[in-house]
């Protein structure tokens, strides 16, 4: 087993994730990255937002 | 504050770099679990998110006693900038988790000691900013935000050995100081760094949440006018 050997051969099985089992565990990972890649943008954002409405209104 | 702001783009763009190299090699590179299929590969985005939602709720802890015994300012501001911080990352441990539920147990929720104590600590979470929130006299807002924080820090140590007291579904920890891990080090090093890369974006959030703080609660302080 090497440290870096490429699980998947094309977009699609990327995509769907099927396991041994035969279930496409896709769905799930991709929902949980969608949902981490929002949270932590929206954060970001949020505050870049506010600290810059609070430095206009103090100037 | 000036220092801090210096430091900020290198720790954002190396922890984002570590952190997007370590889902990329956690999601891509490493094989496939025998018992829970490709499903595991959520363990890169779960397990981080868990881990710092209790680290933050410590450290707001820290700085609650920090305040509470020699009154210093800045540490009361950074718990009232950390708790939101928590709250995201504990959502995000709470929502992972359940979406690896379903293909993994079945179920996208069981009242398991471990989920059920990471469930309290985002109401705690929400109910510190509420609490704060709500007074109208800030030091008041401060003092008994650190006590809360101090009462609820009780719940750490309930989340961690939630899954050796109790019989629950949820898996004890597969790495422990003390002993061997229980998972292949071809999948260890990529949760390493994406724990990591993790913190140190969650740590540039923390810095601007306490640089909105300090700004809000400051603003009417010359050396403020100066910085802006």
């Amino acid at each position: 087993m090497t440290m870096f050997d490429l699980q998947f051969n094309t977009f699609s099985e990327a995509l769907l994730m099927q396991s041994q089992n035969g279930q496409n565990h896709g769905i799930y990972v991709w929902l949980v990255i969608l949902i981490v890649t929002l949270c932590l943008s929206i954060c970001f954002l949020f505050y870049r937002i506010k600290i810059k409405e609070i430095s206009k209104k103090i100037k | 504050m000036f220092q801090v702001n210096r430091a900020y783009p290198y720790i954002f763009y190396l922890s984002l770099a570590i952190y997007l190299f370590s889902v990329f090699w956690g999601l891509f590179l490493t094989p496939e679990d025998f018992v829970q299929g490709n499903s595991y590969r959520i363990i890169y985005l779960h397990v981080p998110a868990s881990f710092i939602s209790q680290s933050l709720y410590l450290a707001m802890a820290i700085a609650s006693a920090v305040y509470l015994i020699w009154k210093v300012k800045l540490s009361v501001y950074l718990v009232r900038s950390i708790a939101p911080i928590g709250a995201m990352t504990t959502f995000i441990a709470l929502i992972s988790g359940s979406i690896w539920g379903i293909p993994t147990w079945g179920t996208w929720w069981v009242w398991d000691a471990r989920i059920v104590s990471t469930l309290i600590l985002f109401i705690m979470y929400l109910g510190l900013i509420s609490l704060h929130d709500s007074f109208n006299n800030n030091e008041k807002a401060d003092k008994f935000l650190s006590i809360l924080v101090l009462v609820g820090s009780v719940n750490i140590p309930i989340i961690k050995m939630s899954v050796e007291w109790w019989s629950t579904l949820h898996q004890p920890a597969s790495v422990t100081i003390s002993e061997k891990p229980a998972i292949d080090l071809v999948m260890l090093y990529p949760l390493f760094g994406s724990i990591i890369g993790f913190t140190g974006l969650v740590t540039c959030l923390v810095i601007l949440s306490s640089k909105l703080q300090i700004l809000k609660r400051e603003k009417n302080k010359s050396w403020v006018n100066d910085y802006v």
